[in-house]
């Protein structure tokens, strides 16, 4: 089977809704918390990776985060609200478009993301730009991230990243 | 008066009768001392680390870098030995290599007007040289051999490649001496490295506040609540800090501790003690070299570190960018003869360090803290380095700064500020 058969693009508007939708709850749970929401976006076996471009294009895996369950994305939420020390800060990601297209492993979408940081004194940097890469599935009638790369051009890093992304 | 203009001796009666046990904040803010810096250490009789052999395979490969805040290239010549050279044209000073690597062919050519030097660095022509119908062009007394790059001295020790500016320094070996070499080739071994993958984060505090970090097992206890949670740095494991006869040089050393008796931890606040791991890859370290150690964290003189935290192994050099930020680059990196068990151990587990790291993160946090906080020092307000007594001393310990006033001792000499006892 070759790929055009195998990747249409998604053309049925209210499932491109849906998964808009599901974008933005995802996002909102980063931004607005509470964190503890966050993995309930994934399949329980999947992949989260935060991956440079520089690395991405170099044929490098290594991601500042990369975590293959939801258990090791709870791990994370968890640590960062109970066992890590950092400035105070608010995320805000402003999310482009997506091209969704329908793949035999389920709804592969594409969009571009632009993510800033705010410090308590309310000084406002870009934290990064980026691009989700992300695999999505419906499982009980509710789509879940299967995958999400997050694949981020400012690879040199204002700081720490304290947030997932 | 601009700062970088004050003499050459000033500063040294910055430092106080206490040795260095007392570090002046000025130290990590003052604009002059900053540019003596880069003078005296950087570009002066030290060797600084620039790369990876692996990183540069082929010939003409090359990877850009910074020594203090020069620009250098790490490039692979046809013999297949390694130059180090300026990444600054000899005509008028442009930037050679733009791109972070790649490959330069048989030649470095400078884009603006393709002045061309061979991968030594050596100017062998440029377009014109005798101009257009006998007009123009360089004088015929004009040496191409007088107007090379800039070319540094270069050494590797098993595939870890530092250079020097100053062509005068003692070799790479006598520079860290034998035991910082016993403990380098304990990880660098010899077998053929590659690269994991790279991150780079630039951090809002002094280059010597990162270096002191990692020379600080006593915050590593207390500030890593991530750790101290699962038992992976306790203060009371068995450990070693190992200085070296210069000072400036160390390794911090601990075997792996348990989770039993995490209550007790010397009065550390344990935020979530109850909190426990799914993913017990990142804590169980598959043991590859030839001892117990699961956490060894040496730093040569002046910027580079060279970790080994479970499986993940990094060096992170320490780039300084005005007294007030430096970038630290990460190079994970593993072997050539990884399995690919440790393949994924060594991804999964970077989770620990980095940007995002479990462990890093509040460091880059608490090193940002540090630099709001030094900031609004006065004259003669200095940080206290008590912890562990006042000496410089190896120990069979953790609860000490003994490193980091080593460090200070190697500083104040190679500035000039004073070759003090304590």
């Amino acid at each position: 089977m070759d790929q055009a058969e195998m990747c249409q693009p998604v053309t049925d508007d209210a499932m491109l809704r849906r998964i808009e939708r599901l974008q933005l709850n995802y996002i909102e749970s980063i931004d607005d918390g509470p964190l503890d929401k966050w993995p309930q976006f994934f399949t329980d076996k999947c992949l989260y990776t935060v991956v440079s471009r520089d690395n991405y294009d170099r044929g490098m895996e290594l991601g500042v985060m990369r975590f293959e369950s939801v258990g090791m994305l709870i791990d994370r939420a968890t640590a960062t609200q109970h066992a890590a020390v950092f400035a105070p800060r608010i995320i805000r990601h402003v999310l482009g478009p997506a091209m969704v297209d329908d793949t035999r492993g389920g709804y592969r979408s594409r969009c571009n993301v632009v993510i800033y940081q705010t410090s308590p004194d309310g000084d406002t940097v870009l934290l990064m730009t980026a691009t989700y890469n992300d695999l999505i599935v419906e499982q009980d009638g509710v789509l879940k991230f299967k995958e999400k790369r997050v694949i981020y051009d400012t690879h040199r890093i204002p700081d720490s990243i304290v947030y997932p992304l | 008066m601009d700062g970088t203009q004050s003499p050459d001796n000033s500063k040294i009666d910055i430092w106080s009768e206490a040795g260095t046990t007392r570090v002046p904040f000025e130290v990590y803010k003052d604009a002059g001392i900053y540019a003596q810096e880069l003078e005296k250490i950087f570009y002066g009789a030290s060797w600084n680390y620039v790369g990876l052999e692996c990183e540069v395979p082929q010939a003409g490969d090359f990877r850009r870098n910074f020594i203090g805040e020069r620009e250098v290239l790490m490039i692979r010549k046809d013999d297949g030995a390694l130059s180090v050279v300026e990444n600054r044209c000899a005509h008028r000073g442009a930037q050679l290599c733009q791109a972070l690597s790649g490959n330069t062919g048989n030649a470095i050519m400078c884009p603006y007007h393709q002045w061309t030097y061979t991968l030594d660095g050596e100017l062998t022509g440029m377009p014109f040289k005798r101009g257009i119908n006998g007009k123009g062009g360089l004088n015929p007394d004009f040496d191409l051999r007088a107007h090379g790059l800039v070319n540094l001295r270069v050494e590797s020790l098993n595939g870890v490649v530092f250079a020097s500016f100053d062509h005068d320094v003692p070799g790479l070996s006598e520079y860290l001496g034998p035991d910082m070499v016993k403990y380098f080739t304990r990880i660098f071994d010899g077998r053929g490295l590659r690269v994991v993958g790279y991150e780079r984060q630039v951090i809002d505090c002094n280059w010597k506040l990162q270096m002191e970090n990692l020379k600080d097992p006593y915050h590593a206890g207390i500030l890593h609540l991530f750790l101290i949670s699962f038992g992976l740095f306790r203060l009371d494991q068995e450990s070693k800090c190992l200085v070296d006869d210069s000072k400036g040089h160390s390794v911090l050393m601990t075997a792996k501790g348990t989770e039993e008796g995490k209550e007790d931890t010397g009065g550390v606040r344990i935020a979530a003690p109850d909190f426990s791991l799914t993913d017990h890859d990142l804590i169980q370290p598959r043991l590859e070299f030839p001892d117990n150690v699961t956490l060894s964290i040496q730093t040569l003189f002046p910027s580079i570190i060279i970790q080994a935290q479970c499986n993940t192994l990094a060096t992170r050099q320490v780039i300084p960018k005005g007294p007030g930020s430096h970038e630290l680059v990460w190079t994970f990196f593993g072997f050539e003869d990884d399995d690919n068990e440790m393949k994924d151990l060594r991804l999964r587990q970077a989770n620990l360090m980095g940007s995002a790291g479990y462990v890093t993160l509040d460091d880059a946090e608490a090193l940002e803290f540090s630099q709001v906080g030094l900031s609004g020092s006065h004259d003669g307000d200095a940080a206290v380095l008590e912890i562990g007594g006042k000496d410089c001393e190896s120990n069979d310990h953790l609860v000490t700064e003994s490193l980091i006033r080593g460090f200070y001792m190697r500083y104040r000499d190679a500035m000039g500020h004073g070759k003090v006892g304590v």
